[in-house]
């Protein structure tokens, strides 16, 4: 793993980001910057150098799945792997979230160990 | 045929009766020509009455329901608004505290641990160092080897004792911090018991209009929160199994 990589959380609930937080930095990824939704987000990572990010669903603003899109559209971005963490677990809005370009969807709650296991996946062996 | 020449043909025999009386000054056939009319007007009027009386009625129960209604939108509604951002404000503090106090726990528990490995690994070099001792000289060697490890050990244990005490105060405020639940738990069933008038209240406006509510539509990709069960339409992941296997099914 590399220990250097740079995450976004973006989640409207602190504690939500806080406990991504924790959980990335018990994983040894120490660079963690938070948003708290789509549009305060986007910014961020066009001006940015993220190597992941990790996304809420619903939020007030620009809600995560509008992010995803926006984040694949730009030609910047279109590669960042992005993780969706949310409440949200009807079957055609994951399946909705696959189309657009997901990398990984988490359902809350979650555990570190559903989160370690995804972002491993994600970022593939070795990394 | 038209519905004055009906008129007609029914009244026409009661106003000849009632113009015979005046003619002939016939007091009593007057009135009774006077009320056959009446008897005959009777029924369409006492219909009429009814349905404005009806109509009165629903008027009043419709001013009734607005002004119930008008009461929970100008009081209640601003209420419950504020006392369900209570409710996110507790969970989030109650959130927050939990968050340091594990967080202060973790290191105090992993120096702990990491002493009292230091320790066991200096038992057993000493173990190991003293095993087969012999003569005077031997022995007098392995106490020396020893007074580290008692020195250690003196060390660790008032140590461990804090942290651990530190650890345990820790978890009881963490099970104090969980307190909240009981009280959100309160102010969620008073709004919902709103919720439940304003819908009966609604549904007895639109009963009395004839309207037919229809539902207001969220926006196209806000999401819709947390399933819930019962509650939530259409086909719910049941966990994380669920989802990775529909994923899987998509080629992810």
């Amino acid at each position: 793993m590399n220990a250097e990589m740079k995450f976004l959380v973006v989640d409207d609930f602190a504690t939500i980001r806080r406990i991504v937080k924790g959980v990335l930095n018990e994983l040894g990824y120490s660079n963690v910057t938070e948003a708290d939704d789509g549009s305060t987000a986007l910014p961020l990572l066009r001006d940015g150098d993220f190597d992941f990010l990790i996304t809420d669903w619903n939020m007030p603003g620009m809600p995560g799945l509008d992010l995803l899109k926006a984040v694949r559209a730009n030609a910047k971005l279109a590669k960042l792997p992005v993780l969706m963490l949310t409440a949200e677990a009807k079957r055609d809005q994951i399946v909705e979230a696959a189309q657009a370009g997901v990398n990984g969807y988490v359902i809350k709650p979650f555990t570190a160990e559903t989160l370690k296991e995804k972002l491993d996946k994600i970022l593939g062996p070795g990394k | 045929m038209s519905s004055f020449n009906l008129l007609k043909l029914e009244y026409s025999s009661c106003v000849e009766a009632l113009t015979d009386a005046l003619r002939m000054e016939d007091e009593k056939a007057f009135f009774a020509a006077v009320d056959h009319i009446v008897h005959m007007r009777e029924p369409g009027m006492f219909g009429e009455l009814r349905k404005l009386t009806g109509d009165l009625q629903k008027a009043l129960e419709r001013f009734s329901i607005e002004s119930k209604l008008a009461d929970i939108a100008e009081n209640e509604i601003p209420d419950a608004r504020a006392r369900l951002n209570h409710v996110i404000s507790m969970t989030d503090e109650a959130a927050h505290r939990t968050l340091d106090l594990v967080e202060q726990s973790g290191p105090l528990a992993e120096r702990t641990s990491k002493a009292a490995g230091n320790l066991i690994d200096m038992l057993n070099a000493y173990r190991a160092q003293s095993t087969g001792v012999q003569g005077f000289e031997g022995v007098a060697r392995s106490i020396d080897a020893y007074v580290p490890v008692v020195r250690a050990i003196e060390t660790f244990l008032p140590a461990a004792r804090a942290d651990s005490e530190l650890i345990r105060r820790n978890l009881a405020d963490v099970l104090l911090a969980q307190g909240y639940q009981d009280l959100t738990g309160q102010i969620i069933r008073s709004v919902m018991k709103l919720v439940e008038e304003l819908e009966a209240s609604l549904t007895e406006l639109s009963r009395l209009s004839g309207d037919v509510v229809e539902h207001a539509s969220m926006g196209e990709n806000s999401g819709h929160g947390p399933a819930v069960p019962g509650v939530t339409k259409g086909e719910i992941a049941s966990g994380q199994t669920d989802v990775d296997a529909l994923l899987s099914g998509l080629g992810m």
